[in-house]
């Protein structure tokens, strides 16, 4: 029971998390979807992995509601593929999905008492 | 379930190829690697996406392929260029000479007539033939007459010369034409005595008439007799040619006309059939009619019948054997591209194996699959086309610019709407004709199979079918150039003919003086020796004589031709030698550089006081007197008191023996044999009906600069007289070769491409044979093979294939070059030097073409082929 317990918490915080990881991700640069993908799992250290058919999906979502914009690029020689860039009202989106997370990580520490030192 | 756009399935296809592909560097083998993705490729393939139009993603997808093979897709489309634009260039000219429709209303009912001997020699026809012929026929619903004529035009400041048609008045009605302005003559204006009347074509009433319609009604003054204007013909009217600028009815000249069956003064007829009436038919019942006027008139018309032959086939069957021999030859062309274009998609397809079968796991249809592949081609042949109908443009205008002569309707050469459609369509079925073989075999791979095996190369259909395409090319560029081969020793041997004479710096100019300005002979010929003294007196001129006949272009006056002692004709039907005979002036042979074997040429003593005497040609002397000196002979090619055994023969002396002149072009060669009159002692046809005489200038002065000075000369004798046609002797030989160095250039760049072609195709499939066998190659290496081993294993290989195709093509151009005969001069279309030789070029090309790849082969280090596993 309690592992099917934690595999749905462990959906729902993805769930939650997941707008917040691509937005900043594309912070600082344009990806496209591959890498992306290859980040999250290498920085999660393996913990977090997306579904191709989830991530696709998620940034389709995320560039209809104007957050982010993706553009085809043709490199010579590769795949062409599809950069997605953070938009002005991304940022903002960001600024407050990390503020709003922060204070969530922040409540559960002090209720959960998982905070370290 | 949300539909989510299509792209997203790219993006998550280019996903699934990145982590393919990143497994795979990893180690990981490939089923293990497609069986970790079966769940992603699951989820995707279950995914809606929203509906879109399969055309256009093709076409984008395409687009994108290509874009990312920049060498490759100009490589495909230069190759597609070169074919599909050497293709519509030819087929503009089909096109404007052969398929465009005619103006004529019912032109498949227009035929064209002329008498025929029963050997088959066409000539004018006798008028009074002609009268029965039009009484007789029962086939004909109008028929015709008519005879070209060169008219003087005077009136404005410089007399000019026009080209002129006499026609009965039928000639409007068997052509269906009317007037555009105006009316065409009638049938009571077509007659001796009637008011003269002209109707001009409409590029004369626009450059001399300001296209004004109130130029109806007045005045044109031809040959010194003023002619009403009654009308103006359409721009379509190119009867008898495109250059004619005036019809004047034929009745008006009728008394002008021998009454006698034997003579034929350049009359043609042209006639529409009754409906329902075949060709064939109209033959027959014209044969009727000359079989009885032969029992009428057997003195004259012994032998001769009616030629009738549909008038669209008297404009193309000159140029039809060419054009068809180019049209063939540019779609071998076109198919030894596309072979080659096939064999480059297959290998490219090879190469996009894992590409296809993921899209495939995807969910994608092989019908989709074969589309998008088929989409691909068909793009490039378009992009091809384009370019093929721009490089087609600039080859038409460079052909046009060359003026040939001996194309019909040459100003209606042109790229327009219905060639660019030719051009498009052509493209479409290229692409598919390519595109379609790769396409079917990729999108019916075995997936899992060319999955597992994309690095092996087990493609062994594939490389079949590139052996096969390859073998294929090579046939083809043989049968090519074999053609073009003949051609061009074909050219050589008709460049190396004896013309009789020395063409260089000969400038040749056509004087007209009509008889109804000089009707005494006396006066005729002294005008000519007039401007022939002035002429002779320009500072630069070397030499300068006039004849009646200008060589290569096609005879002149012919007579029956005899000696003194000639036993009298056995029978009727016995054939006469005849001669073409020209009145000449004594430089003429000088100015043209004709060798005089014997005796010596005319003097100013040979006048109308002197003997008449003559010179004739070494042939005739040979003929006539084969063992004495021909010199102080006599012979006669004029007769008084009419034809057969009352005829009495006028002698004249031979004093003088040349070379044989060819008059009637490079290749034909009548039986005429050559005889010279002096001009003072014309010859008594030339008295009724005068020749245009024609000036021939031995000088190093630049045509038009002479040109000027004649011209200038002459006005100073008749301000009247026009000076025309002026060209160089070269310029006539340049005509007479005309037809054969343009089949012999397009054949020889056919030919070349198609060589060209094969020798790219060779080299692409050994290469590819090499990069797919460089494990094997290894082994072989390290098995202790030599590199010679390898190279002549490679090499083998390339050269198998290319003996093939030319033994195939050898046995193809056997059996095709034989309907080259036609074009060919002074060779056998089965010359097995040409065959042996094109043979050898052949494989010597494709040893080339093998040995880089055989090279590449040899430097395969079995080590790291052998590691790459």
């Amino acid at each position: 029971m309690q592992h099917i317990a934690s595999r749905i918490l462990d959906r729902e915080l993805k769930k939650g998390s997941a707008e917040l990881l691509i937005l900043s991700l594309v912070e600082d640069r344009p990806r496209h979807g591959y890498d992306l993908s290859k980040l999250i799992e290498s920085r999660s250290g393996g913990v977090l992995t997306f579904r191709v058919a989830s991530l696709y999906p998620l940034l389709y979502r995320l560039e209809k509601r104007g957050w982010i914009q993706g553009r085809w690029i043709e490199k010579a020689g590769q795949r062409r593929r599809r950069y997605y860039r953070l938009t002005a009202a991304g940022a903002q989106v960001l600024a407050s999905q990390r503020n709003t997370w922060k204070e969530f990580v922040e409540a559960i520490n002090r209720i959960a008492g998982v905070e370290h030192a | 379930m949300p539909e989510w756009p299509r792209r997203i399935r790219e993006e998550m296809r280019q996903h699934l190829d990145d982590e393919y592909d990143a497994m795979r560097a990893r180690g990981v083998p490939h089923d293990e690697a497609m069986r970790r993705l079966a769940r992603d490729v699951d989820e995707l393939a279950s995914m809606r996406t929203r509906p879109a139009d399969a055309v256009a993603t093709d076409t984008r997808y395409a687009l994108r392929a290509l874009r990312k093979s920049p060498g490759f897709t100009i490589v495909v489309m230069l190759t597609l260029a070169l074919g599909i634009g050497a293709t519509t260039a030819i087929f503009t000219v089909v096109d404007a000479v052969m398929l465009r429709p005619y103006p004529y209303a019912d032109m498949n009912r227009i035929v064209g007539l002329a008498e025929v001997t029963r050997k088959g020699q066409t000539m004018s026809i006798a008028w009074p033939n002609f009268q029965d012929w039009r009484e007789q026929n029962q086939v004909f619903e109008h028929l015709a007459i008519y005879r070209g004529m060169v008219v003087n035009l005077t009136g404005s400041d410089r007399p000019e010369r026009l080209i002129a048609s006499l026609a009965s008045s039928d000639l409007f009605k068997a052509l269906g034409m009317p007037a555009i302005v105006g009316r065409t003559f009638a049938a009571d204006e077509d007659k001796p005595g009637a008011p003269r009347v002209a109707v001009v074509s409409e590029r004369f009433w626009r450059s001399h008439l300001n296209a004004d319609p109130a130029a109806i009604g007045s005045s044109l003054t031809l040959n010194g007799e003023p002619h009403t204007i009654v009308g103006v013909m359409p721009a379509g009217m190119r009867f008898p040619s495109r250059l004619t600028d005036v019809w004047l009815p034929l009745g008006l000249f009728v008394p002008a006309f021998p009454a006698e069956r034997g003579a034929h003064p350049g009359l043609f007829g042209v006639a529409k059939l009754k409906p329902g009436v075949s060709v064939e038919r109209a033959s027959a019942d014209m044969d009727a009619i000359a079989r009885r006027l032969e029992q009428q008139y057997p003195m004259s018309n012994t032998d001769h019948t009616v030629a009738v032959q549909a008038y669209y086939e008297q404009i193309v069957q000159n140029v039809r054997p060419a054009l068809l021999t180019l049209a063939c030859a540019v779609a071998f062309v076109l198919l030894i591209a596309c072979a080659n274009l096939a064999n480059l998609m297959l290998a490219r397809a090879d190469g996009r194996q894992r590409e296809i079968a993921i899209r495939e796991a995807l969910g994608a249809s092989r019908w989709r699959i074969f589309q998008q592949l088929l989409t691909e081609s068909i793009l490039m042949a378009l992009g091809g086309g384009v370019l093929g109908a721009l490089l087609a443009r600039w080859a038409v205008a460079a052909f046009v610019a060359t003026r040939p002569t001996t194309v019909p309707r040459i100003d209606l050469i042109a790229v327009d709407a219905r060639v660019l459609a030719f051009a498009i369509v052509v493209s479409i079925v290229t692409g598919i004709a390519f595109g379609l073989a790769p396409a079917l075999r990729a999108s019916s791979l075995d997936l899992l199979a060319s999955l597992k095996d994309a690095a092996h190369g087990s493609a062994g259909t594939g490389r079949r079918m590139r052996s096969a395409l390859v073998v294929g090319e090579v046939a083809m560029a043989i049968v090519l150039l074999v053609g073009a081969g003949l051609t061009i020793r074909s050219f050589a041997a008709l460049t190396a003919l004896d013309l009789g004479f020395d063409p260089s710096r000969v400038v040749t100019m056509r004087v007209s003086v009509p008889t109804a300005r000089y009707p005494e002979v006396a006066r005729w010929i002294a005008f000519h020796r007039d401007i022939l003294g002035r002429a002779g007196a320009i500072p630069g001129v070397d030499a300068v004589g006039l004849n009646s006949a200008t060589p290569l272009e096609g005879g002149g006056s012919e007579s029956e031709v005899r000696y003194e002692g000639q036993p009298p004709p056995r029978s009727a039907s016995e054939e006469a030698t005849t001669c073409l005979f020209q009145a000449t002036t004594p430089d003429y042979f000088r100015a043209m550089g004709i060798a005089i074997v014997r005796g010596r040429t005319f003097t100013d003593r040979d006048d109308a006081a002197g003997a008449p005497v003559a010179i004739v040609e070494d042939a005739l002397a040979r003929k006539f007197f084969p063992d004495a000196d021909p010199i102080g002979k006599r012979i006669a090619f004029e007769f008084t008191g009419g034809h057969g055994p009352a005829a009495r023969p006028i002698w004249r002396e031979i004093v003088g023996v040349v070379r044989h002149v060819r008059h009637y072009g490079l290749v034909r060669e009548p039986d005429n044999l050559e005889v010279y009159a002096p001009l003072e002692q014309l010859p008594i046809w030339f008295r009724e009906r005068r020749p245009n005489m024609t000036l021939f200038v031995r000088t190093p002065l630049a045509p038009e600069q002479l040109a000027a000075s004649i011209r200038q000369a002459v006005s100073s004798v008749d301000p009247q007289i026009p000076i025309f046609s002026v060209l160089t002797m070269e310029e006539y030989v340049g005509q007479a070769t005309e037809q054969p160095r343009l089949n012999m250039t397009l054949l020889a760049v056919f030919g070349g491409l198609a060589l060209v072609l094969a020798s790219v195709g060779i080299y692409g499939v050994l290469s590819y044979i090499v990069g797919r066998r460089t494990q094997e190659i290894g082994i072989r290496l390290a098995l202790g093979a030599t590199r010679g081993d390898v190279m002549r294993l490679v090499v083998g290989h390339g050269m198998r294939l290319a003996i093939a195709g030319i033994l195939i093509g050898l046995a193809a151009a056997w059996a095709v070059t034989r309907s080259l005969t036609s074009l060919l001069y002074g060779i056998s279309p089965h010359d097995p030097a040409t065959f042996a030789a094109i043979a050898a070029m052949l494989a010597a090309v494709a040893l080339a073409a093998s040995y880089v790849p055989g090279r590449r082969a040899t430097r395969v280090d079995p080590m790291l082929a052998l590691r790459a596993e």
